[in-house]
């Protein structure tokens, strides 16, 4: 099953992270045993540079896992087609008990890597390498992440046996089962709606404070890590019906098909952006009060936090905007 | 102003192959001068001022710009205060062959992201100051010995860099251009800009609009005249 | 434009410049990299190309198909099951069909020989219809030359050729004979009142799999094959086939990246003093890193362009000639037929990640090498 070409694709990209990991995980390792700012040595000198490799080597290969994040969805929703019972990606990560975990893996090391990242463009800032200890410490966290994503991907892809017979989304995403993803399709519309609402007021006023005391981007990233979660809830009981006009069909991930104009991706795209953004701010604040960062880093954090209420805005006027157009009529 | 505190620079550091270049430098370089490091070949005069340029970094003990320490600084904001302090003029010129004058003029400026046009005038001025105007467009493998040392004080100038470094400046130039090249060099300190040279040259340490010399031997400091 | 843009657009004027400069090299680089991306773009194409025939010509397909089984292998139905099945509810028809293969000594194809369900197909007795590429097999000279059939050494059946079909689905019909009912009996030796198997019509197809229940209570010994069990098969024929062929050149993908790799750390002796000269005048690794990876995206999309329009007209325009008889492979008779041009985002990303990702993978640490050379090294 795995010789596909979408199916090479990713496992590739999965490999080449797996690989930078580990590699750059040991190397955390070592620049936390040895890092000594105040030789001149040329061992220090070397692993200087060697962190501007691990940057290099870490956003590659994060650029390369953001797009194969969307391929793997894409992919299990063209597979569909393969397996009895499977009308979506739901049917086809449904197949073995690995796809949804692969799924979540991957997310995972979406939000883990962006934040990263962000640390690492303070620490690039600071002259005297303030964030690197910070930095690989988080690097060392963050490898065996991306190795069980690997597995976890690699492990999906080996046991797809399209002789299963799967359950897709219309039995998944119905009240009457007791499980969370029936729960969270039993919310009633109404009040999904509502705290989508009041979280976004939350992620609103944290954010305006944050940026007009200039501090607590951390209850911003909080607020914006509690938007995620209401927006996911809020599509699989409200938003996703608006999209089908249909009141029964709660799919997370149909939206994402062409026959919906591939809505699905105006939701996620700003939502992951906003959240990504969000949370490094929060995380960036910090270090806000490190001496050599103190000239910079307060007014990155307040571009993450324009950036992420920018991207957070674009959510909701895409979720206004299929509530609008819809012809389903939930209220009135 | 530049000041050392006591550098040294090993290479090969830990290694048999071992060199002490640079032993124990203490050192003040006056702003708004010529100051000339001489001594014999091997005495370490390179060194020194690759470490004086931000260049590279001393083993051991502290370097200053502008009361500023330079001597720990990550390589990248080492890069930056060299590229928007300090112009060099090296030995061998290092023009870089294929490119016309004009782009090898521009290049120090590209990683700074400027405005093309304005960055093209500003080229061009420096060029037609230093009388290859005319010669802009052309590739630089076909300057003759002292066009090509303009063209490469034209590039060490082009980000205004307040302090010129050169080294060996005319170890390949016969005694009109070397003359031509102290005119320069008179020239850019009334404009009031730092020039710091090395040289076994006794045309340019003798020469009068030297303001120090520092005498080197052996990677230590074995005499300074004003 | 903000400095990083400035910055990125000054950079890239650079590489351009740089590239000219070692044309050779550069061109060496992007026609082996466009040669690999062209066969793997090619592969996936064709075989996304050839599911979607599958797909159209399923589409008129029954639901369902009953066959008889005996020993485990397919036999003839007999007719009286047929009332077995249309007694089901939900079962809007049920036809027995006919149709078999007939090796063709002559031009060692193997045909599908049928008789058609549609009364409008029907020939006249003593007459075929056949798809093109029989008589393209046969290397007919004129419109109406008869077709010979031979069943055994020394035999031979004359038919007149009512039609030939034009190239529509020829993936499926480019190697079928349509025979009259009386013609196939006697030509096949089918006594009457059996069938090849037996199609069944279903009016909703959510009802295929209590029908399939209830069918194989009624029929305990025969065997039911659903459109959708089809459809299954020939999508995993071709997406593995797809794959082998991608798999292959994966091979080749390494091989290609060891090279560029190979090339982005074997600097010639000018690049190297190059980049040592960028270095001391003021550049800093990350913008000698930034330049290179110009150089290196601008090698890799242009290939990657190149490459994928290549392949595009090769599946296409030509059919996939170069691929056809891997590829397809089901039959001597290779349907010359244009595929209906199509192509997506997904494939495109696949394809990107597969080629592109490998290429600059191998080349970063080269690079890196590259960039951190020592500024004062090019005082000495
Ligand atoms: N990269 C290097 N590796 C090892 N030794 C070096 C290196 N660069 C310079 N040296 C040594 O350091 C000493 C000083 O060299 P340098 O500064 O070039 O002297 P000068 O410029 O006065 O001729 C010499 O003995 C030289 O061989
Ligand atoms: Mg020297």
């Amino acid at each position: 099953m795995i010789f596909q070409t979408p199916i090479l694709a990713l496992l590739l990209v999965s490999l080449l992270a797996s690989l930078v990991a580990v590699w750059s995980g040991w190397f955390g390792l070592r620049v936390l045993a040895r890092w000594n700012l105040a030789s001149g040595s040329r061992a220090q000198l070397q692993m200087e540079r060697l962190t501007e490799l691990v940057s290099t080597l870490f956003r590659f290969v994060m650029l390369a896992e953001l797009v194969a994040l969307l391929l793997f969805v894409f992919n299990a929703d063209r597979m569909a087609s393969l397996f009895v019972g499977a009308m979506c990606a739901v049917g086809t990560l449904n197949v073995n008990p690995y796809g949804f975990p692969a799924l979540y893996a991957k997310i995972a090391v979406f939000f883990a890597a962006a934040v990263w990242l962000m640390l690492d463009r303070a620490d690039r800032m600071g002259r005297d390498f303030p964030l690197t200890r910070v930095k690989y410490v988080a690097l060392v966290g963050i490898a065996p992440l991306v190795l069980l994503s690997a597995g976890l991907e690699l492990t999906y892809f080996l046991n797809l046996r399209t002789d299963v017979i799967t359950s897709c989304c219309s039995k998944l995403f119905t009240p009457v089962n007791p499980n969370l993803a029936a729960e969270l399709s039993g919310l009633s519309p109404g009040a999904a709606l509502w705290l989508l609402g009041g979280s976004g007021a939350a992620v609103v006023l944290a954010g305006a404070g944050a940026l007009i005391r200039r501090r607590g981007a951390q209850g911003f990233a909080l607020a914006g890590a509690v938007l995620f979660g209401v927006a996911i809830a809020a599509i699989i009981s409200v938003v996703s019906s608006y999209i089908y006009e249909h009141p029964n069909h709660h799919c997370p991930f149909c939206i994402l098909k062409p026959e919906y104009g591939y809505y699905g991706y105006a939701l996620y795209g700003p939502l992951f952006a906003g959240t990504a953004l969000a949370l490094s701010a929060g995380v960036l604040q910090g270090f806000a009060r490190v001496p050599s960062l103190t000239g910079v880093l307060p007014a990155l954090i307040r571009r993450q936090i324009w950036l992420s209420l920018g991207a957070f805005a674009l959510f909701g006027v895409a979720v206004i905007w299929a509530i609008v157009r819809s012809q389903l009529i939930l209220f009135g | 102003m530049i000041s050392l505190q006591s550098v040294s620079k090993l290479y090969n550091e830990g290694r048999p192959n071992e060199v002490q270049a640079l032993r124990d430098i203490d050192l003040e370089i006056a702003p708004r001068a010529v100051t000339v490091f001489k001594g014999p070949s091997g005495s370490g005069k390179t060194t020194l001022l690759s470490i004086v340029g931000c260049m590279a970094r001393p083993s051991t003990g502290r370097v200053f710009v502008d009361g500023q320490m330079v001597s720990g600084l990550p390589e990248k904001f080492l890069t930056e205060q060299r590229r928007t302090t300090f112009g060099f003029v090296f030995q061998r010129f290092n023009l870089i062959r294929g490119l016309s004058v004009l782009e090898n003029v521009m290049l120090p400026a590209v990683p700074l992201g400027p405005d093309h046009a304005a960055l093209r005038r500003r080229a061009l001025d420096r060029l037609e100051q230093l009388g290859l105007g005319a010669k802009a467009d052309m590739k630089v493998e076909y300057l003759s010995g002292g066009e090509t040392q303009r063209a490469a004080i034209a590039r060490a100038l082009i980000n205004d860099a307040r302090i010129l470094i050169a080294d060996e400046p005319t170890a390949n130039l016969d005694t009109e251009l070397t003359h031509r090249f102290l005119e320069i060099v008179a020239a850019l300190r009334d404009e009031g800009r730092t020039v710091i040279m090395t040289s076994h040259d006794p045309r340019i340490w003798e020469a009068d609009m030297v303001n120090a010399v520092i005498e080197m031997q052996d990677g230590r400091i074995s005499g300074a005249f004003a | 434009m903000t400095p990083f843009l400035r910055r990125q657009r000054a950079l890239a004027d650079y590489t351009l410049a740089a590239l000219a400069r070692r044309r050779g090299k550069n061109l060496a680089l992007v026609v082996i990299f466009s040669v690999i991306v062209f066969v793997v773009a090619s592969a996936m194409l064709f075989s996304a190309a050839l599911q979607r025939e599958a797909d159209l010509v399923l589409a008129e397909a029954p639901e369902l198909i009953v066959q008889q089984l005996v020993l485990g292998r397919q036999d003839l139905i007999a007719e009286t099951e047929i009332a077995k099945l249309t007694a089901i509810r939900g079962v809007t028809a049920a036809k027995g069909r006919l149709w078999g293969y007939f090796y063709d000594r002559i031009s060692g194809a193997n045909y599908t020989v049928m008789v058609p369900d549609d009364p409008a197909m029907m020939p006249e007795p003593g007459t075929v219809a056949v798809g093109e590429g029989i008589p393209r097999a046969r290397g007919f000279t004129f419109a109406q030359a008869p077709l010979f059939l031979s069943r055994w050494p020394g035999e031979l059946q004359k038919f007149a050729v009512a039609r030939t079909f034009d190239s529509d689905s020829a993936l499926v019909s480019s190697d079928l004979v349509l025979m009259a009912e009386s013609d196939f009996r006697r030509f096949f030796e089918v006594p009457p009142g059996v069938y090849t198997d037996i199609a069944v019509s279903i009016r909703n197809p959510r009802e295929i799999a209590t029908i399939v229940e209830k069918a194989t209570r009624a029929m305990p010994a025969a065997r039911f094959v659903t459109r959708d069990d089809i459809a299954r098969t020939y999508q995993k024929l071709f997406s593995w086939r797809e794959g082998l062929l991608v798999a292959l050149a994966g091979a080749a993908i390494l091989a290609f990246a060891i090279f560029a790799a190979e090339k982005a750390s074997g600097l010639s002796a000018e690049e190297a003093r190059e980049i040592g000269v960028l270095k001391a005048i003021g550049w800093d690794s990350s913008d000698v890193i930034a330049m290179k990876l110009w150089e290196g995206a601008l090698i890799a999309i242009g290939a990657f362009l190149i490459g994928t329009v290549a392949a595009y007209l090769h599946v296409f325009g030509t059919g996939a000639a170069l691929f056809a008889p891997v590829l397809k492979g089901w039959s001597v008779i290779y349907p010359d037929f244009r595929l209906a041009p199509q192509i997506d985002g997904m494939q495109l990303t696949a394809l990107f990640l597969i080629t592109v990702v490998p290429y600059v993978a191998a080349t970063l640490v080269p690079i890196w090498r590259a960039a951190s050379a020592d500024p004062d090294q090019i005082m000495r």
